[in-house]
């Protein structure tokens, strides 16, 4: 029998039952839209937390002295050979040295203990400071030793940019090393936690008050998170005495948070569409059903039971791929609507504790849609197995005698 | 005849200066060596403690303060040296260093920081200081002292004004913010004799925003020349017998 005719007798089958058949579609169509939406909306939050997390001075790749992260300190720091950026590979969208010791900060009124980071304004578009709002001024460079301080910190210590602070921490002989530093100006971050957790000032200045020329981390930001890998494994070279270590394992929550979502995103999709996968079932069987003098007059007259077979299950992949068009059409819709970000600051506080910004951008996945199509039609012809199964029972004989 | 007196001690001698001035108070109470046994009562909204404390100094950086009432608090001492400061408690048993970062906090829940403690020379050091003000009272020429940090300085006030009369008795010390809005102020309450010097007998310490809320120190008796062991300066003389 030719394929033509096959699928012009499947094709013509759905037409026979046009409201039943429109029904189902639209189920379908209406749980691959909602899955896609929430899966960009989970892609989309993913992005979020990667990128907080990648922006809160992780970057993807981090350089760090051995020791560093269990006991933060300028006694923790290398020195750079210079030329080191010849081992970055491609796909580094910026690096930065930056001194991140810490340090307990005194108002007129209040005292806090504070991270202290020592920057090149200029490299640092590569973190939140390169974007955050900024009140007063900005750091004019390395050599700067004026403080930014975060707006909740400024808060907290009752004062303003332009007033005088003053700073303990640890130089590079063990001693302590006190002084007062002026305010050049307060920043505001998407991340509320930000805003207390660090004070920045210029890089050289932050050296000369430690009595050092170290530095005690290299953060680079990449292109992307699938050129992390082979960034980190290429650095681990140049970088003998150091840890090279990924934002995977300085952000582990933020990280396991991002696998979890992945996971999610599979386990929405099989639970919408294994339910459906019933409704079609369903429809498929009483389409059998009701044809069943027709089937058995065409095995009487020497219809293979393949050719039934295949017939039912083009029905069957012929809904369920015109649903999924639709379903993915009404997606794409909706998605262009929303695609410039919702408004969250309404739920702001508990978003923040969770490291995720006010303004939610849900992101499009185009590997997601190729599985969500692909998996439909999988889940279409596998469901269209009983309903095939009954069709080739039929018995030409009973079926006739009907 | 007045104002006469004002005008003259408006130009002081020349070898009254700010510098002078802030040097011979901090020898005051000092001397090489030095012995004070004092009280001191802590005021706060509600409830009120007197401790008492026996304190030794050795030149302008050591200093070993250590508390002999009310028992609770007996044996817990403090020992400065240099930059360093260490405290005991006997219920620990063991010494802590105090990270530096203390220093500007406060003292046994007093209204002292451990910088007014130990207010050693920073004055010299870190300060631009200037006699604004100097009147004739009580038989002493009173001068005002202005001190303003210097910009990089470790000091969080935006300026401290200092009364002293011209035997260097500290009367009144007050500190501001950096709008120069006062925010604590030191007072003497009582100035007399002890261990062969005048000096202030009682200060009380209070906090300009919080009323009801101050620590009052009051020596009880002093040597200033004292025979002091020097090894009284170390962690071992910290704990005590």
């Amino acid at each position: 029998m030719p394929v033509g005719m096959l699928l012009q007798l499947s094709w013509r089958n759905i037409w026979r039952h046009r409201r039943r058949n429109a029904i189902l579609l639209s189920a379908i169509a209406i749980a691959v839209a909602g899955v896609m939406l929430l899966n960009t909306m989970m892609r989309g939050m993913q992005q979020d937390l990667m990128n907080t997390a990648i922006e809160n001075l992780t970057g993807h790749v981090k350089v760090l002295d051995p020791g560093y992260l269990d006991d933060p300190g300028i006694e923790r720091g290398f020195e750079v050979a210079d030329g080191w950026q010849s081992a970055l590979p491609d796909h580094v969208r910026g690096w930065a040295m930056r001194i991140r010791v810490p340090a307990v900060v005194t108002s007129e009124r209040e005292t806090r203990g504070i991270q202290l980071v020592g920057v090149d304004p200029a490299r640092e578009s590569i973190s939140f400071l390169g974007d955050a709002a900024v009140s007063g001024q900005r750091l004019s460079g390395p050599g700067d030793s004026r403080l930014l301080i975060g707006g909740l910190l400024a808060e907290a210590l009752d004062t303003a940019a332009g007033r005088r602070l003053v700073l303990v921490t640890q130089g590079a002989d063990g001693r302590t090393r006190e002084a007062g530093f002026r305010i050049a100006g307060v920043y505001r971050a998407e991340i509320a936690g930000l805003e207390k957790a660090f004070v920045f000032t210029g890089l050289g200045a932050l050296q000369r008050l430690l009595g050092t020329d170290e530095i005690t981390e290299i953060s680079i930001r990449l292109d992307g998170d699938e050129f992390e890998a082979a960034t980190t494994a290429g650095l681990a070279g140049s970088f003998r005495d150091q840890d090279v270590m990924s934002w995977r394992q300085l952000e582990p929550q933020a990280a396991s948070m991002v696998e979890v979502s992945d996971i999610t995103i599979y386990i929405l999709f099989v639970i919408v569409m294994g339910a459906l996968t019933f409704g079609l079932v369903n429809t498929l069987v009483t389409a059998v059903m009701e044809r069943l003098r027709e089937l058995g007059m065409l095995r009487a007259i020497g219809m293979r039971p393949r050719v039934v077979v295949a017939q039912v299950v083009v029905e069957s992949s012929a809904i369920m791929a015109m649903g999924v068009t639709t379903g993915l059409t009404m997606a794409a819709g909706i998605f262009a609507l929303v695609a410039d970000g919702i408004d969250l600051t309404a739920f702001d506080d508990s978003l923040a504790s969770f490291g995720m910004r006010p303004t939610f951008v849900p992101v499009f996945d185009f590997r997601d849609v190729v599985l969500v199509a692909v998996l439909s039609l999988i889940l279409g012809a596998i469901s269209s197995f009983y309903p095939a199964r009954r069709a080739v029972k039929i018995k030409p004989l009973e079926a006739l005698r009907r | 005849m007045l104002i006469a007196a004002a005008g003259t001690a408006a130009r002081p001698a020349a070898e009254v200066t700010a510098q002078s001035l802030i040097e011979g108070a901090l020898d005051l109470t000092r001397g090489q060596a030095s012995y004070t046994e004092m009280t001191m009562t802590i005021q706060r909204p509600g409830w009120k403690r007197t401790l008492s404390l026996t304190a030794w100094t050795q030149g302008r950086e050591d200093a070993l303060i250590r508390f002999t009432a009310p028992p609770k608090d007996a044996g817990t001492a403090t020992l400065k040296k240099g930059e360093r400061m260490w405290t005991y408690a006997p219920k620990i048993g063991r010494e802590i260093r105090l990270p530096s970062s203390m220093m500007s906090q406060q003292w046994a829940g007093s209204d002292f920081s451990y910088n007014d403690l130990s207010r050693t020379d920073k004055y010299l050091r870190y300060y631009d200081f200037e006699i604004v003000h100097a009147e004739e009272r009580d038989g002493h020429t009173v001068y005002t002292l202005d001190l303003i940090p210097h910009d990089d300085a470790p000091v969080v006030w935006g300026k401290e004004t200092l009364v002293l009369r011209d035997d260097y008795v500290t009367l009144s010390q007050t500190f501001y913010d950096q709008e120069l809005e006062p925010v604590k102020r030191m007072e003497t309450l009582e100035v007399g004799d002890l261990g062969g010097r005048t000096i202030a007998m009682a200060m009380r310490m209070q906090s300009v925003e919080k009323a009801g809320s101050w620590t009052e120190i009051r020596y009880l008796a002093a040597d200033f020349d004292a025979d002091v062991d020097a090894t009284l300066f170390t962690t071992f003389a910290l704990r005590g017998r």
